[in-house]
């Protein structure tokens, strides 16, 4: 589901240090209401990209627009700036204000903006809104940053690695919460080097490596394209199942160390064909179709994984 | 406004903080404590240790009258605790055995034998050396208007006072003081041992004091010394809230990315900065307040701030938040922000006279204070709360004012902000 007014647009952005292309020559939009991610491991270019976009860094050549204005002109500063919210890379606050605090002392730099009260709702903050932010778990203390970025009731909010450094459960509460904001209508930019983050809430996904992007589209136009084919395991069958299969149906099958045989998918066709001949074997293992996902996707384009860390390992 | 949105959210985080109220506020009023039980007399004044061996004692250990008398003068002082050392023993190997291993202020003062009979013998020569040379200047003014009887008369005196003053022995009377070179209570005790003698040699001769010293205060009202700390500790620390307190707050915000977070909202840095020095300001208002009330309820302290005295917190406020601005953007660390602003702070607290009088020090350090910022906050604070001297108030706000200006743009200049 793609809207079809862009909010940011981006056009051969270039960001050089000295000797270093951080970003180099870039371009894509952003449309209304979607959330779109940027997905790639550390140093690809990924907070680079959206800081230049909340106008902390300045391009160096290129051009984008955000929400409409061009993010090079001074005099568009003030209406980008009012106009977005962000939730900062190990986004912090002060230490000794209450979740309610940090909120309001946001809010209240804009001059139109949502109650703090309704914020604090919104992100299910509601019995915390005495607790003091140092007192905060990870997953909490990215809920109030969220709840930061939203006071001001922007039309975009800019989320810069929010899962990042969080166990497993405060990571998916953070998910509740930015599939929340796409409810609410709002358009979402997240950054992210956890592949299952980008296909759990992207509408769109752009992968990005060593500054360029290198594929761009919905996970399920991502997977169709780069992801390749189902994989059939039949669980613990071993060897002989395997040679016995591979003679039938001339696929090259594989077994991995758990003794699981795995059968590489091209057809539906050929799937059927598979699963009636297991049928008449009686074969009493477990058996599952695995589809492949953005990771897979990911592997095929540049050859290598994310380690949790978010460093590319080839 | 967005300034008081900032300055209400910084003063909060820095109330709640612990450590932040202890540095900004306890420390500083247990400081003014601790000068205050030295320096106000409260609980009794202090009074030096000092052995003292009187040598001049008659066959039955009896001390002679007047090396009693002596000893009476010194205790009329209040000025000394005195020890008795055994007239018969080496003194220093007493006193050094009396002090035993944790030691101590070696101080020793020996009346040595024949005080009494060398006094009076010497009292004796000067009285009668006083009359001969009387009588000399007599003769030598009045010789024109005499008669040839009194002429005779006075000659004759004059030749029996020379006879008896030659037959007077020629003696001189001391006293020993011993002092560790180390001791920095050593020249004050030998300087009223010496006042005290020289009372004594008045009295003995019976000479009167023709010069007396009227002792006036220099303030309007009446003082008493911790009145004088007050202004100086309050300056100090008005000094290390901002050079220390503030460039520790400000950095670690921007190594949290706090300033950053802020920079992307409409806020500006000049919003910013004025709302961080608005918080300077009431916390240092909080500081006076706080150190006056301790000094009144405990030392008694009379000094009353005034508008000037508001005026002079503010401006060294902003002075010394600009010195903290700068630091914080110039260091990214905390711990290194934190080291070169105490680099600072520390020397600058007891050079510029906060503690001790500027007077006391070598020539070259004063002319050093001079280039301190401290140095001018600290005097005006004292003119305003204590001298009551509008002229020198005047003088150093205005010097606390122009410097305030350039550090907060200085400040403003080196804080980076993430605004276009």
């Amino acid at each position: 589901m793609v809207a079809s007014k862009p909010v940011v647009e981006v056009n051969d952005l270039v960001k050089q240090y000295k000797t270093v292309t951080a970003v180099d020559g870039i371009s894509f939009q952003v449309y209304e209401g979607e959330i779109f991610a940027f997905l790639g491991p550390n140093g690809a270019g990924k907070t680079t990209t959206v800081e230049i976009l909340e106008l902390i860094r300045p391009l160096t050549s290129g051009s984008a627009k955000v929400l409409g204005y061009d993010i090079r002109h001074t005099s568009d500063v003030k209406e980008i700036k009012r106009r977005i919210g962000v939730l900062p890379q190990d986004f912090s606050a002060l230490d000794k204000l209450t979740v309610k605090e940090n909120i309001e002392l946001i809010g209240n730099m804009y001059q139109k903006r949502l109650p703090t009260q309704e914020v604090i709702k919104l992100l299910d903050l509601e019995d915390k809104t005495k607790e003091k932010f140092e007192n905060l778990s990870g997953g909490l203390k990215q809920r109030v940053g969220v709840a930061a970025a939203l006071v001001s009731d922007p039309e975009l909010i800019f989320l810069d690695e929010p899962t990042t450094g969080l166990d497993p459960k405060a990571r998916r509460e953070v998910w509740s919460v930015i599939a929340n904001l796409k409810k609410l209508g709002k358009t979402v930019f997240l950054t992210t080097h956890y592949m299952e983050e980008a296909q759990a809430l992207a509408d769109r996904v752009a992968i990005i490596q060593k500054g360029k992007i290198s594929a761009i589209g919905s996970p399920q136009e991502l997977i169709t394209e780069h992801g390749g084919s189902k994989t059939l395991i039949i669980r613990n069958a071993g060897k002989p199942l395997a040679e016995t299969l591979t003679k039938k149906f001339k696929h090259e099958i594989l077994v991995n160390g758990n003794e699981d045989v795995l059968i590489e998918i091209p057809t539906a066709d050929e799937f059927w064909d598979i699963m009636s001949h297991l049928t008449k074997m009686r074969l009493d293992k477990d058996i599952e179709v695995q589809t492949p996902t953005i990771e897979d996707v990911f592997l095929k384009i540049t050859g290598g994984r994310i380690t949790e860390e978010g460093e590319l390992k080839q | 406004m967005k300034f008081v949105t900032v300055f209400t959210a910084v003063t909060k985080n820095w109330i709640r903080s612990r450590s932040g109220l202890f540095f900004s506020i306890l420390f500083p009023v247990l400081l003014l404590l601790v000068f205050g039980a030295i320096f106000s007399g409260v609980g009794g004044s202090s009074q030096y240790n000092l052995y003292l061996q009187n040598q001049d004692v008659d066959n039955q250990g009896q001390a002679t009258e007047l090396s009693t008398a002596f000893i009476t003068a010194l205790n009329s002082t209040k000025t000394f605790y005195l020890k008795t050392v055994p007239s018969d023993v080496n003194a220093t190997d007493y006193v050094r055995d009396d002090l035993g291993p944790l030691g101590g202020n070696m101080r020793i003062l020996i009346i040595s034998k024949g005080f009494h009979e060398d006094l009076l013998n010497g009292t004796m020569k000067v009285r009668v050396g006083i009359c001969l040379d009387t009588m000399n200047i007599s003769y030598q003014y009045f010789e024109a208007h005499m008669t040839d009887q009194q002429k005779l008369a006075l000659q004759e005196g004059m030749t029996g006072l020379q006879q008896l003053n030659s037959s007077l022995p020629e003696t001189q009377t001391s006293i020993t003081i011993i002092t560790d070179p180390s001791d920095q209570s050593g020249a004050i005790i030998s300087s009223i041992i010496g006042s005290v003698t020289n009372a004594f040699n008045y009295e003995m001769i019976g000479a009167q004091n023709i010069i007396t010293i009227n002792r006036e205060d220099a303030t309007t009202k009446k003082f008493g010394n911790v009145d004088y700390y007050v202004p100086g500790i309050t300056a100090a620390f008005i000094m290390t809230n901002g050079i220390i307190g503030l460039s520790a707050t400000a950095t670690e915000f921007k190594r949290r990315g706090i300033i950053k977070r802020l920079s992307l909202t409409p806020l500006t840095k000049l919003d910013w900065i004025i709302g961080n020095v608005l918080s300077q300001a009431l916390l240092n208002l909080i500081l006076t307040a706080i150190m006056i009330g301790v000094g009144w309820i405990i030392f008694n302290v009379r000094i009353i701030p005034d508008a000037l005295t508001v005026a002079l917190i503010l401006l060294g406020s902003i002075m010394f938040s600009g010195i903290g601005m700068t630091l914080s953007g110039l260091f990214r660390d905390v711990e290194a922000a934190s080291a070169v602003g105490n680099a600072i702070a520390f020397p600058m607290m007891f050079l510029s006279g906060t503690y001790f009088p500027l007077d006391m020090m070598p020539t070259y350090l004063q002319a050093v204070s001079k280039a301190l910022p401290l140095t001018y906050l600290s005097d005006g604070l004292r003119y305003a709360m204590v001298y009551n001297f509008p002229e020198g108030v005047y003088t150093n706000l205005a010097i606390v004012g122009a410097l305030a200006v350039a550090f907060i743009i200085l400040g403003a200049f080196i804080t980076r902000w993430k605004e276009r």
